[in-house]
């Protein structure tokens, strides 16, 4: 930071000397700095070799500068689209870091940066994590120019913003607000760009940094912005009025703000039919409430309320029970833990290896387990219905709510059964709606309930749809 | 921070304080499936049967061990309910818990004596046994029936008593009897109540009757399993006071509109040619009672009855099908049959018994606007035994089945 | 930062309202009038409804016409502050002896029909755990809250209504009067303030985004309240005789008890006692709230919600005092309710008349 103010030279050399200095010439094995001699004079480039496009270069910057006979100022000379002279060195190296040719010409105060960045990134893929069977296909990916040419072909219109907040300082780097720009809450823009001001470490790489910097609650259970990687939910989101956050580097966005709607939400549901869609909400709504309750439920049942269970099954129960050896939590406990091991192996796995751990975890855990009665049948089926069912949760944000809830339901059913058991659920549901997402209610708009387009558990008729979400405060709250 | 100190402090204190106290395990229980009370010599004091059932055997989770029996009997002596299961588990090692118990059996002698109203007085402040349990009451002592009532055909003696109750139910020999039933009707001291009759011995002198006109021992069947649920035990003021045939009960069934009945078959007598029998399968809709209540007159009580009859069988070969005459007289001759059955049942309970088991002291409330009116017109005592009782019987549809015609069994003799 | 300033609408409202006062269908508010009344107890309500709509309705008259006042700040406007404050307090004092009654009611039964083990104070100590938790998380989480569980609790509602059908006799809700009209009546009169938690929540008259949204909620949610009140005691009335139900001490758990969902399930009981218990919690953290909120109000301290916790305590010890809940239900519980009850019938008319000449004298 130390030569902000140094300007540049008249002297070439003085100004090679200086770059070279910087850049540890010699040491950085891609950092080029090359002299030049043509017939109007003496220039000299710096570039990454890595960052530039090189075909560009050779055909674009250095031919034309050799093969010219007058002296015509840089930016008439060369054929690239982007170039930006360069007053002092601070600007110089910014340019450099990006990527760009940084040129200097003998007896020129000025300095000129070529824009032929060639950064290295992922083609457009697949949506890897939020698949969906119909609807569009692509992902973002790690170039932030990638993913919002994406979202401008979505919503191409003047009104869609993308503005650029700098944070950090080593290096700074920059989040990109896009919004449309006559409907976004001003106040929650605001807060945003607040937040973002205030982020006061050096780096924050990319999104899911940036994610834990700029919420609300950082240790709590739920998350308040949503995590995707589609393009399609991205500008859906938008045209809603929410803001979405970018940056480079991140193969995804942040949505805020967040309600807990759009973490049950899978952008499929308004692309099928309407029954279909809610059919399918439907199946995911009672896979949450299985994957949280049914293990604590089955300890509650078992050990305090057992005259619930038609006696048929109690007696299958006991049955099965008979011989395992430690209590019905521990036994439950075991399994979910053995079932979390499987699924954190499952993530971390050489995928050559995958295969085999699903059928080693699957026959240890499950067959073998029953069979040397440490753990009752019953068991692995509850574990494995619940453990399936966290699967269909639509976002990755709250699949990890999701389990850990279950594991402090668990615990509380094994203190005093249903009473302790609804205790906790109630406190969980009190602490639910408590949360607040950018100023924003997290369980709108279902309650406190807003006009909007009642899209909650399950959604009406797309025609039917007339307001945009009104706990978001848009400046423009009709939709038809 | 504050409410991380409060959860801090809290949910440790939870978990010590409270020790688990109404924790229990399953395996750790003993179920029991069905309770059976006997009178002993000293007065108040009973002999419970508890019959266990073995969550090992039936159950195709593990293999069983080939040694355990199904169930297990333990027969105690007691006072009451709780104090018993508390004496039983000297034998059994695991607590014994009532709650999953479906049928309480009765030897009929404890029926009979006084002591057995305070005995199931002590019930309903039990928080384990369920009210919608069944009352059964035994010919002989309930600890023999349930030592000797072995079941062919379900493993887990539950099951037998749930499909034996349900189906009997069904047809109307035996009538739905749940403990709380006892208490509305003994509690309400208006009508009598009826719990179905068991046996596991039958009686030596055994012959044919209809279908419906046995109590449980005296039908003559054959086959391993001796147990036989028919008829049923009436009890006045919370005491037994006879017993009534699988017909009757089948009648009280189908006076009381509180009681549903299915379906049954039975045989009614040919009107044109008394020797033979009609089969048919019979079926009454809910019979409309309604009491024209004079308080120093005499009372009427008119009970309508719609029926209906699918006729299976014609042994006599008369054409009732297609001949609309004689289907007229067979239609009036079976409401007369019904109607005189009928009636001759209700004459028994008004002299004999001075009260009804067919819950009608409800239809006479109505006439009263409060209970201190209800009690002083006193309708057990009073009304009932007085009361001029009109039945009607209306066969609101006939069928035949699936036979258009009678075969001539004249022309095939020829 | 807050997008929706005073959030709540009417339907927050109503869930509250419906869930505040209609739990007395399911505690041992029935087994207490049918002492008296036998199976005409479903006429009770009816009877208390019919005292107690003139009252109420004058109070959110008076609550209408003096705008930007909540029920204690119109008591202090129009009683002058003196005054004012002893009758709030009063009003608070009553409330706060019922909540301690009740709670300790509640807990009973818990620990009686499914922790016969458990000591009481430990279940107490964990169920005011609950509410103070939900509690003090505010008026707006406590409204959603509610709203949130009430198609749970109204599919139990429906669903045991339905079951007990099949159970029911109806005929017995002859003869109609029970033990008579006039025991109906001075029931209906002497229990009014059973209801009281109406008149608590116009407390919350200014926390709703529009006025309107207040009236509307308490009328529709305490209209549903009464409405299955008296279903629910008719229920009772018709699943048990008249002879039973003044010995049923708690009749909801007991026709759960009785009813069966074919031959598979024969004991649901345990099933709607989630629905019930939910309710509680929900039931007893307004409650909670509420009174803690009258407390703050009286006094002016803000932010009252400090005080939740001490009150919790304070409840606590006091509701253990009762040595069995036997004394408790039939002897504290019925004299308090028929001491309170003619304060809540009457105060609105005092409010009313002083209303009156201070109009006149304005004018």
């Amino acid at each position: 930071m130390k030569n902000k103010e140094t300007l540049i030279s008249r002297d070439l050399s003085k100004n090679q000397e200086y770059i070279e200095t910087q850049y540890s010439h010699g040491v950085n094995m891609d950092f080029v700095s090359r002299p030049l001699t043509a017939a109007t004079g003496r220039y000299h480039l710096f570039f990454y070799s890595t960052t530039v496009d090189t075909k560009q270069l050779s055909n674009h910057v250095i031919s034309p500068i050799l093969s010219s006979k007058k002296d015509v100022p840089l930016p008439a000379l060369l054929a690239v689209p982007g170039i930006e002279s360069l007053k002092d060195m601070k600007k110089v190296e910014d340019a450099l870091s990006s990527g760009y040719v940084v040129i200097f010409q003998e007896g020129c105060r000025e300095a000129y940066a070529a824009k032929i960045p060639d950064l290295k990134h992922r083609a457009i893929e697949k949506a890897e994590n939020e698949k969906t069977v119909k609807g569009p296909k692509e992902a973002f990916t790690e170039s932030l120019d990638t993913n919002i040419s994406i979202i401008r072909k979505r919503l191409p219109s003047k009104d869609t913003i993308v503005e650029n907040v700098e944070i950090g300082a080593r290096p700074a780097m920059s989040v990109s607000l896009v919004y449309i720009r006559d409907l976004a809450n001003p106040e929650v823009l605001d807060n945003i760009r607040k937040r973002l001001k205030s982020i006061s470490v050096d780096t924050v790489c990319n999104i899911e940094i940036l994610e834990q910097f700029i919420e609300e609650r950082p240790l709590s259970l739920f998350p308040t912005m949503l995590y995707s990687e589609r393009p399609d939910n991205a500008s859906n989101y938008i045209a809603e009025g929410f803001i979405v956050l970018m940056m480079d580097n991140s193969s995804s966005c942040l949505i805020a703000p967040a309600t807990i709607w759009s973490f049950f939400h899978s952008p499929e549901d308004r692309y099928l039919r309407v029954i279909f869609g809610n059919f399918s909400r439907f199946i995911r709504a009672s896979a949450y409430l299985i994957t949280l309750f049914v293990s604590a439920v089955y300890i509650a049942i078992t050990n305090f309320h057992s005259q619930l269970i038609p006696i048929d099954l109690l007696l299958a129960i006991a049955a099965s029970r008979e011989r395992v050896p430690v209590p019905v939590f521990i036994e439950v406990l075991i399994m979910e833990f053995a079932f979390e091991l499987i699924r954190e192996a499952g993530i971390r796995i050489p995928s050559p290896l995958g295969p085999t751990i699903g059928i080693v975890g699957a026959l240890i855990l499950g067959q073998a387990a029953v069979q040397a009665n440490i753990v009752s049948p019953i068991v692995v089926i509850l574990v494995a219905l619940s453990g399936l069912s966290s699967f269909t949760a639509a976002n990755y944000s709250i699949n990890h709510t999701l389990r850990i809830s279950r594991f402090i339901f668990i615990c509380a059913s094994s203190l005093f059964g249903f009473m302790s058991l609804l205790g906790a659920i109630m406190i969980w549901t009190v602490y639910l709606v408590s949360i607040k997402s950018f100023g924003v209610s997290y369980m709108s708009p279902a309650t406190p309930s807003t006009k909007s387009t009642h899209d909650t558990f399950f959604r009406i008729l797309l025609k039917k749809e007339r307001w945009r979400p009104v706990f978001l405060k848009p400046q423009d709250k009709d939709k038809q | 921070m504050r409410k991380l100190l409060v959860m801090i402090v809290c949910i440790p204190m939870i978990i010590l304080l409270s020790g688990c106290t109404d924790r229990k395990e399953i395996e750790e229980q003993a179920f029991v499936v069905a309770v059976g009370v006997d009178k002993t010599d000293k007065p108040n004091i009973f002999r419970f049967t508890f019959q266990i059932a073995n969550p090992e055997v039936g159950s195709s989770t593990i293999s069983p061990s080939p040694n355990e029996s199904p169930q297990e009997l333990v027969s105690v002596l007691g006072a009451d309910f709780l104090s018993a299961t508390n004496a039983a588990n000297s034998s059994v090692a695991k607590e014994i818990t009532l709650e999953q118990v479906r049928v309480v059996i009765i030897s009929s002698k404890l029926a009979k004596s006084n002591e057995f109203i305070h005995l199931m007085q002590t019930v309903p402040s039990t928080v384990e046994l369920r009210l919608n349990a069944q009352l059964v009451v035994s010919k002989e002592k309930a600890a023999d029936f349930l030592q000797q009532n072995k079941p062919k055909m379900e493993t887990r003696p539950h099951k037998y008593y749930q499909y034996m109750l349900d189906r009997a139910k069904e047809t109307g020999i035996i009538p739905d009897a749940p403990l709380s039933r006892f208490y509305y009707i003994t509690e309400g001291d208006a009508d009598l109540f009826i719990a179905p009759l068991a046996t596991v011995k039958p009686e030596d002198k055994q012959e044919y009757k209809s279908e419906d006109k046995y109590t449980a021992g005296d039908i003559p069947l054959k086959g391993e399993n001796k147990t036989q649920f028919m008829g049923s035990a009436l009890f006045k003021e919370g005491k037994m006071i006879d017993e009534l045939t699988g017909e009757e009960t089948r009648i009280s069934v189908m006076l009381d509109p509180t009681l549903s009945q299915q379906d049954f078959i039975a045989n009614y007598k040919d009107p044109l040619k008394p020797d033979y029998k009609i089969a048919a399968r019979f079926k009454a809709e809910e019979p409309k009672i309604t009491v024209d209540y004079r308080p120093n007159g005499k009372t009427t009580i008119y009970a309508d009855i719609n029926f209906r009859l699918d006729v299976y069988s014609i042994p006599s070969t008369v054409n009732y099908i297609s001949d609309d005459k004689k289907r007229e007289l067979l239609r009036n001759n079976l409401e007369r049959q019904l109607k005189q059955m009928t009636e001759k049942f209700i004459e028994v309970t008004q002299k004999k018994y001075k009260g009804e088991p067919f819950y009608w002291s409800l239809h006479i409330r109505r006439h009263f606007l409060t209970i201190q009116d209800y009690e002083k017109a006193d309708w057990s005592k009073k009304i009932y035994p007085n009361a001029e009782i009109k039945m009607n019987f209306r066969l609101t549809s006939l069928e035949f089945g699936k036979v258009l015609r009678q075969s001539d069994l004249g022309r095939v003799k020829d | 930062m807050v997008l929706v300033k005073r959030p709540l609408k009417t339907r927050e409202l109503l869930t509250m309202a419906w869930f505040m006062v209609g739990l007395k269908s399911a505690d041992t508010t029935p087994a207490m009038l049918a002492g008296h009344t036998k199976n005409a107890v479903w006429l009770v309500p009816i009877a208390s409804l019919l005292f107690l709509l003139p009252s109420f309705l004058l109070l959110m008259h008076l609550l209408k016409k003096h705008k930007n006042y909540n029920l204690v700040e119109l008591i202090q406007h129009l009683l002058g502050s003196k005054i004012g404050t002893l009758l709030c307090l009063l009003i608070f004092l009553s409330a706060f002896i019922v909540i301690v009654l009740d709670l300790r009611n509640y807990v009973e039964q818990i620990n009686y029909l499914y922790f016969p083990n458990a000591s009481t104070t430990f279940i107490f100590t964990i169920f005011l755990l609950v509410c103070f938790i939900t509690a003090s998380k505010g008026l707006e989480s406590i409204g959603s809250i509610s709203w949130m569980f009430m198609p749970f609790i109204l599919f139990t509602i429906i669903f045991i209504l339905w079951l007990g059908q099949s159970n029911a006799v109806w005929n017995r809700i002859f003869p109609i009067f029970g033990s008579g009209l006039g025991v109906i009546l001075t029931e209906g009169w002497n229990k009014s303030s059973l209801f009281l938690e109406m008149f608590l929540l116009t407390i919350g008259y200014q926390a709703f985004r529009e006025p309107k949204f207040f009236r509307r909620g308490i009328y529709l949610g305490s209209g549903l309240a009464f409405f299955f009140i008296t279903f629910f005691y008719l229920t009772y009335a018709i699943v048990f005789d008249y002879n039973t139900i003044e010995n049923v001490a708690f009749p909801y758990q007991e026709t759960t008890e009785i009813v069966t969902l074919g031959h598979f399930f024969t004991n649901v009981s345990t099933f709607f006692m989630v629905g019930w218990l939910i309710c509680s919690f929900l039931r007893f953290s307004v409650f909670l709230y509420l009174l803690v909120w009258t407390f703050g109000a009286i006094f002016k301290v803000k932010p009252f919600e400090s005080y939740l916790l001490p009150f919790c305590f304070l409840i606590l010890t006091l509701g253990s005092i009762a040595p069995s809940f036997v004394t408790n239900e039939l002897s504290v519980r019925e004299v308090v309710l028929e001491y309170i009850s003619p304060i809540f019938l009457l105060f609105p008319f005092l409010l009313w008349v002083m209303s009156l000449l201070r109009g006149r004298r304005e004018r």
